[in-house]
C-alpha cells in the first residue's frame, strides 16, 4: 500500500491512499479538523466527494476501523504503528499463556521481550499503567509497546502460540 | 468623518450578512457583492437619496477594515512556513516565477500604455498580477477540485505571489508615503527594510518564545493574546510609516512554526471572516460607481488583457506539474479570479497623491474585482465545457 501526502498551503493535507483495485482513496484533513473523502476511479479521473466528517466523528470512524472496537480476523492482536518499527498492541491471554496467575514484576515481560505493558483490559475495566505487584488473569488483554519483532514475539510467549506450532 | 451611531454599525452588519446570503444562494463568492453592497448603501448610491439612512463611511468602519487588512495579512503569514516552501522550491518557484513574468509586466505595460507615471503603472501591475487566494481557495474546496491534482500548481502559485505580495507592498507602500525625492523615498524604504529586519529577526528568535506567551489554557486569552499582538505590531508600523499588512505577515509568520497555529485558525479564523467581511464593504462605501463608469474604458481593456495571460501563465504552471491539458487548462481558469490583494493594493495607491492614485486606481481595482472574480468563479464552474471543446480540437488533430 502506498500513501502519498501532500501539503495544500491556506486548506490543510491531502493523502492518497491507492486501493487494490486501482482506484485511490483521497483524504483531505482540513486545518479546522473537518475531513473530506474522495474517491478516484483512475489516476486520471476526477475525484468524486465521497462524504465529508467532523474532527471528532472521524476519529471515533478511525478507532472503530482500526479494530479496537471488534477485530474479526484475529481477536486476540490488533496492532497500531506509532512509527516505522514501534507498535502499541492488544494481546489477549489465553488459559494456557504462562503469564496467567502472575505479577508483571515476576513474569519480567521486559526484560525477557523488551515491550513494555501501558494497560490491561479486564472486562469492562482498563487499568492503564499497572503496577509490577499487579497480577494478570486469564481473558485479560494486555496493551503493550514495543519493537516489532519484540511485539511478536510478545504475543508469542503470551499466548503460547509457540508451544503449538513446534 | 462622520461619527457613526450603534444603530448605523448594525446596519452595515445588516447589509452585509445580507450579501453573504445572496452570494452564497446564487453559487457567487462573497467578497464581490461585499463590495456591491457597501457602494449601494454608502453615502455615493444611497447617501445621495436618503443620506439620513445611509451608512457613512466613518472612522470605526476604516479601523475595522484595517483590523480586517491585518488578520487577511496574518493569516497568510501564519500558513507560510519557510520550511514547506523550502521543500518544494523548485516547482514552486518555477510556477511562481512563470505567473509574475507574464502577469506583472503585463500590467505595468498597460498603465505606461494609459500614459501613468511609473509608480502608479507598478501599482497597477500588482493589482492584476495577484490572484486572490481567498477566492480560489475557498471555489477549489467547492468544486472538490482540492482532491485532484490541479490543486497543487494553484496552491504553490498562490503560496509565491502571497510572499510576493508581501515584500511588493513593503516597497510600494514606502514609495506611495513617500513626499516625493528621491531621496526621501530612499529613507522611506530604509525605514520600512530596517522594522521589517527587526520583525523578522523576532520571528527566526522568537519562536519559543511566541509558544510560551500563547500558552492561554483559556481561549479567551488565547485570542485576546493573539489579535493583541497583531494588531498592535501592524498598528505601530503604520505609525512609523511602514505597511501594516507586511507587519502583519510577519506576526503571522512569527506564528507559523509554532504548535499554536492550529488553536489559532480554529479560533480565530470566525475572527478574521467577520473584520475581512467590513474591509471588503469598507472599499465599496468609499468607491461611487459613476467613478467606476468613467474607467469602463481601462477596465475593459484589462479584463480582455489580463484574462488570457492568467489562462496561459497558469496552463504552462499546470504543465511544470506534469498535468495534462484538462487539468492544466483548470489551472489556467483558477488562477484567473483576483480579490482581496488588488482591494489592499489600491487602498495603498489611495494614500498617494494626484488624481490617478486617488481616484482612477481605488475605482477602477474595484471594478477590476468584480468582473474578475466573476469571471473566474464561473469559468472554474463550467470548465467542463471548455475542457470538452479542448479535447475534441486534440482530438481532430492528431486523427
Amino acid at each position: 500500500m502506498t500513501v502519498y501526502e501532500s501539503d495544500l498551503p491556506g486548506v490543510g493535507k491531502k493523502f492518497e491512499v491507492e486501493l487494490n483495485d486501482g482506484s485511490q482513496l483521497v483524504i483531505v484533513i482540513h486545518n479546522t479538523g473537518k475531513r473530506e473523502l474522495f474517491l478516484r476511479e483512475s489516476p486520471d479521473a476526477d475525484s468524486e466527494k465521497l462524504f465529508e466528517l467532523s474532527d471528532r466523528l472521524s476519529r471515533q470512524v478511525g478507532t472503530i476501523m482500526e479494530g479496537a472496537y471488534f477485530q474479526p480476523i484475529r481477536t486476540e492482536t490488533i496492532d497500531t504503528v506509532l512509527s516505522d518499527d514501534t507498535l502499541i498492541e492488544w494481546v489477549k491471554l489465553t488459559v494456557d499463556s504462562p503469564l496467567v496467575g502472575k505479577t508483571l514484576a515476576e513474569s519480567q515481560v521486559r526484560q525477557r521481550v523488551g515491550v513494555s505493558v501501558v494497560a490491561v483490559q479486564r472486562g469492562d475495566e482498563t487499568v492503564s499503567n499497572p503496577g509490577a505487584d499487579f497480577a494478570v488473569e486469564e481473558g485479560d488483554t494486555l496493551v503493550v509497546i514495543g519493537g516489532q519483532d519484540a511485539c511478536r514475539e510478545f504475543q508469542e510467549y503470551a499466548t503460547a502460540e509457540s508451544a503449538t506450532d513446534e | 468623518m462622520a461619527a457613526m451611531e450603534l444603530w448605523q454599525v448594525g446596519a452595515l452588519f445588516v447589509s452585509i450578512a445580507v450579501a453573504g446570503t445572496i452570494a452564497t444562494r446564487v453559487g457567487l463568492s462573497v467578497i464581490p457583492l461585499y463590495v456591491v453592497v457597501g457602494m449601494l448603501v454608502g453615502p455615493n448610491v444611497l447617501g445621495r437619496y436618503a443620506s439620513e439612512f445611509a451608512v457613512p463611511s466613518g472612522d470605526i468602519v476604516t479601523i475595522l477594515a484595517e483590523i480586517g487588512i491585518v488578520l487577511l495579512l496574518f493569516f497568510l503569514g501564519l500558513e507560510f512556513s519557510l520550511d514547506r516552501l523550502l521543500e518544494a522550491r523548485r516547482r514552486i518557484t518555477g510556477v511562481g516565477l512563470l505567473d509574475l513574468g507574464v502577469n506583472f509586466p503585463v500590467g505595468v505595460g498597460l498603465g505606461l500604455l494609459f500614459g501613468w507615471s511609473l509608480l502608479e503603472s507598478a501599482l497597477l501591475g500588482g493589482i492584476v498580477y495577484i490572484s486572490s487566494s481567498a477566492v480560489i481557495t475557498k471555489s477549489l474546496i467547492d468544486l472538490g477540485w482540492i482532491a485532484n491534482s490541479e490543486s497543487e500548481p494553484m496552491l504553490g502559485t498562490l503560496v509565491f505571489e502571497d510572499l510576493f505580495i508581501a515584500i511588493y507592498l513593503a516597497v510600494v507602500a514606502a514609495l506611495v508615503g513617500g513626499s516625493g525625492g528621491l531621496e526621501t523615498a530612499l529613507t522611506d524604504v530604509a525605514v520600512a527594510v530596517a522594522f521589517l529586519g527587526v520583525l523578522l529577526a523576532g520571528v527566526w528568535f522568537g519562536g519559543p518564545l511566541f509558544e510560551r506567551l500563547f500558552d492561554a489554557d483559556s481561549s479567551e486569552l488565547f485570542v485576546l493574546r493573539v489579535l493583541a499582538v497583531a494588531v498592535f505590531v501592524a498598528g505601530i508600523a503604520l505609525a512609523i510609516g511602514v505597511s501594516e499588512a507586511v507587519a502583519a505577515f510577519f506576526v503571522g509568520m512569527g506564528f507559523s512554526s509554532t504548535d499554536h497555529v492550529e488553536r489559532i485558525e480554529r479560533l480565530l479564523t470566525p475572527v478574521r471572516d467577520i473584520f475581512a467581511a467590513v474591509f471588503f464593504f469598507y472599499i465599496g462605501l468609499g468607491t461611487d460607481p459613476l467613478l467606476v463608469a468613467t474607467t469602463v474604458g481601462i477596465l475593459a481593456i484589462a479584463v480582455v488583457a489580463t484574462t488570457p495571460t492568467k489562462i496561459v501563465s497558469g496552463f504552462f504552471s499546470g504543465r511544470i506539474y506534469g498535468l495534462d491539458d484538462r487539468r492544466s487548462l483548470r489551472v489556467g481558469f483558477g488562477m484567473v479570479t483576483r480579490g482581496e490583494f488588488s482591494l489592499i493594493i489600491a487602498t495603498v495607491a489611495a494614500t498617494g497623491n494626484g488624481p490617478v492614485m486617488t481616484q482612477v486606481i481605488p475605482a477602477f481595482a474595484v471594478g477590476y474585482v468584480l468582473v474578475m472574480s466573476i469571471l473566474g468563479t464561473v469559468l472554474m464552474q463550467y470548465s467542463e465545457v471548455f475542457e470538452g471543446v479542448l479535447q475534441r480540437r486534440r482530438s481532430e488533430t492528431t486523427s
